[in-house]
């Protein structure tokens, strides 16, 4: 707070000013950074980084634009920088390339359909929320960072193009190739965690 | 003037994804919905589909943002802040 006897330094103002925009945006930044790293503490480092940054180039952002699209554009930029850093070499991926319809099938051929009319809903019931993170910490960097935009921000491609500097299409292909992947991920965890097996007991002998 | 009256299932099975995204056209997402309506098939794919990213959704977004995380990015910047006053010194 400033103080009462003398006005606020230029550094205080800009300060207050970033402060009010991170606190309004600070649940979704917050939920996009334990999505792109590994465990709560990795996560506030990331956030304290990129709040540094942003306040070092406050002057960068224009008022009236999406403050959380600027702030997010920070954040990814800072993880790919540290995610980086850490491998101290160049990131190959390895692109699953998982079919269509994976988990339908899956859940399809396991007996799931039978049991409910909402199959989908029924195992990720039974699902914590640490092993559909753990589903996503699986994916390759590029794809998850796509990935959870997506499903935490409801983002569409431009939004989601803005953030991570890529083409609306490249955009697309690594969404649609990350929600396989992620099928994937879920259903090995699923089937590793004994899920599948607790739902449909009479299959698990088959 | 398309002369598309009704979508194949391969039609609504290489929409499925930008139907998810929400980026079909008023136009195509009609067409999808009156496929759905006659197809249990294509309904139970979408639906599952569907249903998936609802739940996926709802449980990456149920996190406990840690209360005083605010005020400890507020004292880093502080902070930042006093460091520079110093080396300015």
């Amino acid at each position: 707070m400033p103080s009462t006897t003398s006005p606020p330094s230029s550094a205080e103002v800009g300060r207050a000013e970033l402060e009010s925009l991170l606190e309004a945006v600070l649940p979704s930044a917050y939920g996009l950074a334990r999505q792109l790293t590994r465990n709560t503490t990795e996560a506030e480092d990331l956030l304290q980084e990129a709040a540094l940054q942003a306040y070092r180039g406050l002057a960068t952002f224009t008022p009236g634009t999406s403050f959380k699209a600027w702030f997010f554009r920070i954040l990814t930029n800072r993880h790919y920088y540290r995610y980086r850093e850490a491998r101290r070499r160049p990131v190959t991926v390895e692109i699953d390339d998982s079919p269509d319809l994976y988990l339908f099938a899956r859940t399809a051929e396991s007996g799931l359909h039978a049991l409910s009319e909402d199959p989908a809903r029924l195992l990720m019931s039974k699902m914590t929320e640490e092993q559909i993170r753990n589903a996503m910490a699986e994916l390759p960097e590029e794809h998850r960072v796509v990935v959870a935009l997506f499903f935490l921000e409801e983002m569409r491609y431009h939004e989601i193009g803005e953030i991570v500097g890529c083409p609306v299409g490249t955009v697309r292909s690594r969404l649609h190739r990350g929600r396989k992947m992620l099928q994937k991920r879920l259903w090995h965890i699923a089937r590793s965690e004994g899920i599948v097996d607790q739902l449909t007991p009479a299959e698990a002998s088959s | 003037m398309s002369s598309v009256t009704r979508y194949t299932c391969e039609e609504m099975f290489r929409r499925l994804d930008r139907y998810l995204d929400r980026t079909l056209s008023e136009d195509e997402l009609a067409m999808v919905m009156a496929h759905l309506e006659e197809c249990a098939v294509c309904a139970s794919e979408y639906r599952f589909e569907e249903s998936l990213v609802e739940e996926v959704r709802g449980k990456l977004r149920r996190l406990d943002l840690p209360s005083d995380l605010m005020s400890r990015i507020s004292a880093g910047l502080a902070a930042a802040d006093d460091d520079s006053e110093t080396t300015e010194d």
